[in-house]
Formats: structure tokens, sequence, C-alpha cells
């Protein structure tokens, strides 16, 4: 696999994760620290599928995308609407995914022993590299990965601007208290996004152990690249989280990469402090993200420094 | 000698957590701010003593391995057997390690809470959390700087007890420690200082209004207490003679999830409630971890229990932030003179 190409298949599942993270903060208001293991949770069901079944993780995609969609229903059902019924701060909220997602690595890491047992090979540390086949001379995980991209992207779209659910999510998502008083039920549309942030998050997660290895605990490896993406883009916008995804996966490889040239390999451990120093930047010059920044007013500003 | 030793095994957990909460109560029950990278303080105080105390001894005993596992090693032998000879020593390095650990964690936290200048509740969450897990990962995954995930040996300052009462003596000495900064804390907050972190807690503008800078207070809160976390890293660290015991891949459930499940379920803003949490808390987790490999055989698991435990104890967090948001025991309003006086002419 080339330097350019492990970069963009591991962009373009960071955007899967990013979009789903933000779909939701923009919908309820709370970052969740589970979404890495949301991925986790899609990387068991298509080892599960691999192993038991024998159906390939590329096949395995769309169930991974209904059972990771069921998971994000859940964990806003039981998680967090009994909380903000009772109007808990965002904290609480956060304390509650934090929660949420420790769960999850109970479940998943219990589960990774039994499948273990029951398939008599590791189930604690795994990748799907053998499993990938090369098209055109890539390996097939490159195509695939940007394929799925290109869906879920022209998917959302049509949803969210061709459709009357579209036009009421988004109106939900600009000011809720007046959807509400228009009559858009935002419980639906909160229900609706965690689904889909789940689902996301579970595709990402059946792609990503053909591009590393996986182990229970990757969901808090990949959290901070996460929240970097989404942040970098902006958390309040969607195609902040497309933007972000591709600026942090990118650089995360390549920037390393170049640091590895003149330091020696020991400091490709040091992806996520690339990552880590982003998310900082950005939000020190930029809180808002990139698309929070009025770059028209940017432009006038230096101009008029200029002349 | 099964129940003993389970005993002291829950006491010394205790006095461990109970560092580490007190502080977190500092920060958060108090001062509202949400440090969800309480480990990274604990951490620090693991870099304290493999990081830099292990690098100084090594450098005083002339020992030229650039392997720091392995030089510690050679470092824990020689310096182990000197204290063994001479208390005196053990308890000095001990001490000063501590100092020291105060002094890095203090400052660690200083800078740590810096983006929290620009930053609101969620957002510093986020960055907090992804500073210390980056930390954690550089420090667990690049083997130069504590051992990595090889870990470190360092020096056991109660060489000079003999075996079978190093856990006991360990215990008294960490609840020690525990006790002094429960003092310290009960004493530190229930000054101005105290109430103007549970001001700042409830509504940042009003401090402001009073003429208090809200940046320097939190600077100076993080740092109070990350210094103290940091001496429970130190005190865990030199416990088990290794930095692996905090240097390790669950760090932030141990050393941060934990800790906030434990002043949530104590009752954040309450140091007494915190500690009926931290005992409370603490028992069930020992119990859970002693009998592991019973609950193991008569549940017929299939899987670890430290498994379980996550499972149960996530689970546990929901229930408490549902049902019991205040914890155990209520926050109670400070009783100040003015305040006394209001309350009796209101009974009256």
């Amino acid at each position: 696999m080339g330097l350019l190409e492990g970069a963009i298949i591991y962009a373009n599942l960071l955007v899967l994760l990013s979009i789903g993270l933000t779909l939701t903060y923009i919908t309820t208001a709370v970052p969740n620290f589970a979404q890495g293991s949301f991925a986790v949770f899609g990387s068991y069901v298509a080892l599960t599928l691999s192993r038991l079944a024998g159906i390939h993780p590329y096949h395995s995609l769309l169930i991974c995308f209904i059972l990771g969609g069921v998971l994000g229903w859940l964990t806003y059902l039981l998680a967090l609407k009994p909380l903000i019924r009772r109007e808990a701060n965002v904290v609480t909220l956060m304390i509650a995914t934090l929660a949420w997602d420790l769960i999850l690595l109970g479940i998943i890491g219990a589960y990774s022993e039994i499948l273990g047992r029951a398939t008599h090979s590791f189930g604690s540390k795994f990748i799907f590299t053998h499993l990938d086949f090369s098209i055109v001379g890539l390996p097939a995980i490159f195509p695939v990965s940007t394929v799925v991209i290109v869906i879920t992207l022209s998917g959302l779209f049509l949803l969210l601007y061709k459709t009357k659910f579209g036009v009421a999510l988004r109106a939900s998502m600009e000011n809720p208290s007046l959807a509400e008083i228009m009559g858009v039920d935002i419980e639906h549309t909160r229900m609706f996004s965690w689904f889909l942030s789940g689902a996301l998050a579970a595709m990402a997660g059946c792609l990503l152990p053909f591009k590393q290895e996986v182990v229970p605990a990757t969901g808090a490896i990949i959290i901070v690249s996460i929240f970097a993406a989404s942040i970098v883009g902006g958390l309040g916008s969607i195609y902040g989280a497309l933007l972000g995804g591709y600026i942090v996966g990118l650089s995360e490889s390549l920037i390393t990469y170049e640091i590895s040239i003149f330091m020696g390999t020991g400091v490709l451990v040091y992806g996520k402090v690339v990552s880590l120093l982003i998310l900082i930047a950005t939000l020190l010059v930029a809180p808002r993200g990139l698309t929070g920044v009025k770059w028209r007013k940017v432009v006038k500003w230096s101009s008029n420094i200029r002349s | 000698m099964e129940l003993e030793h389970t005993l002291i095994n829950i006491l010394l957990w205790f006095a461990l957590y109970v560092i580490v909460t007190l502080s977190l109560n500092v920060e958060y029950g108090y001062a509202g701010i949400p440090n969800f990278g309480r480990d990274l303080a604990v951490l620090m105080g693991a870099i304290a003593v493999g990081g830099i105390v292990n690098r100084i001894l090594i450098a005083l005993l002339g020992i030229s391995n650039p392997n720091i596992t392995t030089a510690s090693g050679m470092a824990k032998s020689t310096v182990d057997g000197m204290i063994a000879q001479n208390p005196a020593m053990g308890i000095g390095l001990l001490v000063l390690i501590l100092l020291l650990s105060g002094i890095v964690g203090a400052v660690t936290g200083a800078i740590f809470i810096l983006p929290s200048a620009k930053l609101e509740s969620d957002y510093l969450a986020i960055t907090l959390l992804a500073i210390s897990e980056v930390a954690l990962m550089v420090c667990y995954y690049n083997t130069d700087i504590v051992g990595g995930y090889y870990g470190c040996p360092t020096p056991d300052v109660l060489a000079f007890v003999s075996g079978g009462m190093r856990d006991v003596v360990f215990t008294v000495l960490v609840l020690f420690v525990a006790f002094i900064v429960y003092q310290f804390v009960e004493r530190l907050l229930n000054t101005p200082y105290g109430r103007l972190l549970k001001a700042m807690r409830e509504n940042e503008d009003v401090i402001r209004a009073f003429g208090k800078n809200v940046m320097i207070t939190r600077i100076k809160t993080v740092a109070v207490g990350s210094g103290i976390a940091s001496m429970a890293g130190v005190l865990y660290t030199l416990y088990t003679g290794n930095v692996s015991g905090v240097v390790y891949i669950f760090s932030r459930v141990s050393w941060t999830f934990y800790p906030f499940l434990i002043v949530l379920l104590g009752g954040a803003g309450n140091n007494r409630g915190v500690v009926l949490g931290t005992l409370s808390f603490v028992a069930i987790q020992r119990l859970l971890d002693e009998y592991k490999h019973n609950i193991t055989a008569f549940l017929n698991l299939p899987f670890d229990v430290n498994w379980l435990q996550f499972i149960l104890f996530g689970i546990m967090m929901l229930l408490i932030l549902l049902y019991r948001p205040e914890g155990i025991l209520k926050e109670k309003p400070v009783m100040t003179e003015p305040i006394k006086k209001l309350a009796e002419k209101k009974a009256k």
C-alpha cells in the first residue's frame, strides 16, 4: 500500500466518523465520546460475519450500517434521552457518553474473548488485510472506501436537500425551538441523527481493519483524531466534518511520514500528536472551525493590510 | 490471612483514590472545571519517578546503559541495597520524590488548563481529554521516556522493611499522605478562596464583576489539583515498583473515569461525601478483583472479569447521573458568620 493511498483510505474512514459525530452534536449538542467504540463495534460485527458465516467484510457493510444504526439509536435512547428530559447540563451528558463508551468497551472486550474461544483463534487483535484483493494494482480498500464515501455523501445530500424530512432535519439543526413551533418533532430528528451516526461509524469500523490492527481499545486511540477532524471543520457543520476529516486524516499520515524521514521511524507514534496540535491550533485561532470563519471578512482584512 | 490481605488491599486503594478524587473534587466539584484529563496528572507522577528520579539516580551511579528500562533496573538494585542499610535514605528519597512530583504536576496542570482561556465546557473537556490521551499514548508507545510498554522499575523506598510487612507499612504510609491531603483540601476550601471557586462554578461573570480574574483562579486550582493527583501516581508507582501500573492502555478508565464516578457517587462539592464514595467504590472494585477467579468459575464466564467490571461501573455511572446526581452526601451551603446570622434571623 502506497503512502498516499494509505493516507486517503484513513482520511475516508475518518470522514465517515466525523460526519457522524458532527450530526449528533448538531442535533443533541453533546460531543459523543463513544464514537470510537461505535467503529470498533462495526469491526467486530464484520469479524464475526467473516469468521462464522464466511461473509467477506465488504459484503457485510450493509449489515454493519443497520446494526451500527441500532447501536447509535440505543445510545440516545438509553444513555442520553432520560438525562435530557431532566434538563441535565452538557457536562453531565458528556460524562454519560463516557460511561456508555466504557460499557461498550466492556461488552466488546468480553465479546472478543468469547469469539476467540468459539472460533479457536485470537479475537482481541485482528486485521483484514489478508482478505483484501487488488483492483488494477491498488488494494481494493482504496476504491471501496472511496465509493462508500461518495455514496454516503450523495445520500446525505439527497436526504437533507431533496426530501421534506431533510428540510425538517435542517430546520431543527438551525433553530430547534422554532422548528418545534412549526410542528417538527425534535425527538425524531435526534433519533435519526443518532441512528445515522452509529451506522456511518460502524461502516468505517468495518473497513478499518483493512488499514490497521484493531483491538477492543482502538476506540480510545482514534477518538482524538475524530474530535480533531470535527473541530477543525467546525462542530456545527456537516461540510466542516468532511473538510476536517480530510485535513486531519491526510496530515496525520503525511506529516508524520515527513518527520520520520528526518528523525527515524520512532516518530510514527506521533500521528496522534499531529492531530492534537491541529486541534489545539484550530481552537485557539478559530474556535468555530474552518467553516465558522467569516472568510469574506478575512479577505477584506488582509486586503486592507496590503493597501 | 486471606481476609487480612483483602482488607489491606482495600485500604491501600482507598487511600490512593482518596488523593485523586479529592483533587478532582477541588477542580470539578468546587470549581466546576470538567477535567476529563485527570489521568495526565497521575501520569506525571509516574514520570516524576520513572523518568526524572530514575535518570538522576542512573547519572549519580554512573550507569552507562542507554536503555532506560535496563538501566533503571540496575539503579534500582543498587539503591535498594543502600536503602536496606540506611532507612533514612529511603524516607528522604520518598519525600524528595513527592515534592518533585508535586511541582511537576502543578506546572503541568497550570500549562494544561491554558486552553480554557478561550474554550467553554464541552470544547474544553474534549481538549483536556485529547491532551491527556495523546500524552499517555506517547508515553506508552515510546519506550525512551519511561520504558513505554516494557515499563521501568523504580527504587523501593521501603527496602528496609521486611517483605511480609511491606504492604502494611506502605498502606499506612499512603493513608498518612491521604490524611494530610484531606486536611489540606478541607482547610484550603474553607476559605474565601474555596467560596470563590464555588461562585466561579455557578457564574463566572459574577466573580468577574467582583474583580477576580477567572483565568488565574482556574490556573491556580488546576495546578493545586494536579500537584495533589500526581502524588497518587508516585505512590502507586513506588508501591508496585514499576511505572507500568500507571502507564498502561486503560489508564483513562482507572485515573479519569473512576475518579469522576467516585466524585459523583460521593457528592460533588462535598469532601466528606467524596471520601465516603471512595470507600464504597473501592470496596466493590477490590472485592470484584480479589474474587475474580471465583466469579469466573461460579458464573462460568467465558471472559475476563475486568470487562464485566467496565460494564458494571459504566451502568453504575449512568444510574447515578439519572437517579442521584447530587451523590450520597449532598453539598451543603457554606456557613460563614454573616450567613449564620441570616439563617438565625430567618429561623426567628
